[in-house]
């Protein structure tokens, strides 16, 4: 079977718990464990803050999510239209941040642990989208 | 999110419920910082997380960099009752090193 659901919503703090539990939600469609829903919402809680934080730093716009699965194959895209990243390399580095004084630099490094693939794209200021991908196989009953 | 912050002896005690996450990590941050400058003999920093929802890495931040304030006076960092989940989350931030893992507060105030 075959599923999606596009959300679009502004890119501010208030919005990322919305986000998180909104594809929980969707992903618990398939035959999913409770750790397996703790990590999506780890990732899209790091994606979409990534949109709020570095994505709309002192500037407004909205972030899109695209979720869907189709067998067992849960894609989620999560799309912002801020100041992009510059050297997408760097910024995946574990504990690499622009904003040291406030943040670890572990998103993307939570986002790439909890999902089975991670891809990054980016252009200086027209936007980031990353998409993570995870494997959701079916369980035997019982 | 809702928290409670109490200072017992060196000790502070946060005990957190609900969502950590970049939206209710300013208020969090904002009262521990505020506890641990007008308690400046507090050492050891006690995360209750029994009833706390949800981490990431913006909450793990906040509890870093208070850490990192008690660091200098010897402080130490205890989670009590971290579900395997929480304390995986603190085992991918490198935070397990720091951290002790313990099943209740009264633990933590005995040793002292
Ligand atoms: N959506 C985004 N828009 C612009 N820059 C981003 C975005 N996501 C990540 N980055 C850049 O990549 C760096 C690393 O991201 P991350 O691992 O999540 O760490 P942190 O959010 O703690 O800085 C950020 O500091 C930022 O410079
Ligand atoms: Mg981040």
């Amino acid at each position: 079977m075959k599923n999606w659901i596009e959300l679009v919503f502004p890119g501010t703090s208030i919005n990322v718990s919305f986000a998180r539990a909104v594809v929980a939600h969707f992903a618990a469609q398939l035959d999913i464990t409770l750790d397996e829903l703790e990590d999506i919402k780890v990732a899209v809680s790091e994606a979409v803050s990534n949109c709020v934080v570095h994505g709309y730093r002192e500037k407004e716009g909205n972030v899109v999510i695209r979720a869907s699965y189709e067998e067992s194959r849960l894609e989620i895209i999560v799309e912002d239209f801020g100041h992009g990243i510059p050297d997408i390399e760097v910024a995946q580095e574990t504990g690499y941040t622009t904003l040291p004084e406030e943040r670890m630099g572990l998103g993307l490094t939570f986002m790439r642990e909890y999902m089975d693939e991670l891809h990054i794209y980016s252009e200086v200021e027209v936007g980031t989208k990353v998409v993570m991908v995870k494997q959701i196989p079916a369980r035997q009953a019982g | 999110m809702q928290f409670n912050i109490t200072v017992i002896g060196q000790a502070l005690i946060a005990t957190l419920d609900g969502d950590l996450d970049l939206h209710t990590c300013p208020q969090f941050k904002d009262a521990l910082t505020k506890a641990l400058d007008t308690n400046s003999n507090v050492k050891n920093l006690v995360f209750d997380v029994q009833n706390l929802t949800f981490i990431d890495s913006s909450g793990l931040g906040v509890i870093l960099g208070r850490y990192r304030a008690v660091q200098a006076r010897g402080g130490k960092l205890f989670f009590v009752k971290a579900s395997p989940h929480m304390q995986r989350v603190l085992k991918l931030a490198g935070m397990h090193r720091i951290s002790e893992f313990v099943d209740s507060t009264t633990e933590v105030l005995n040793r002292a």
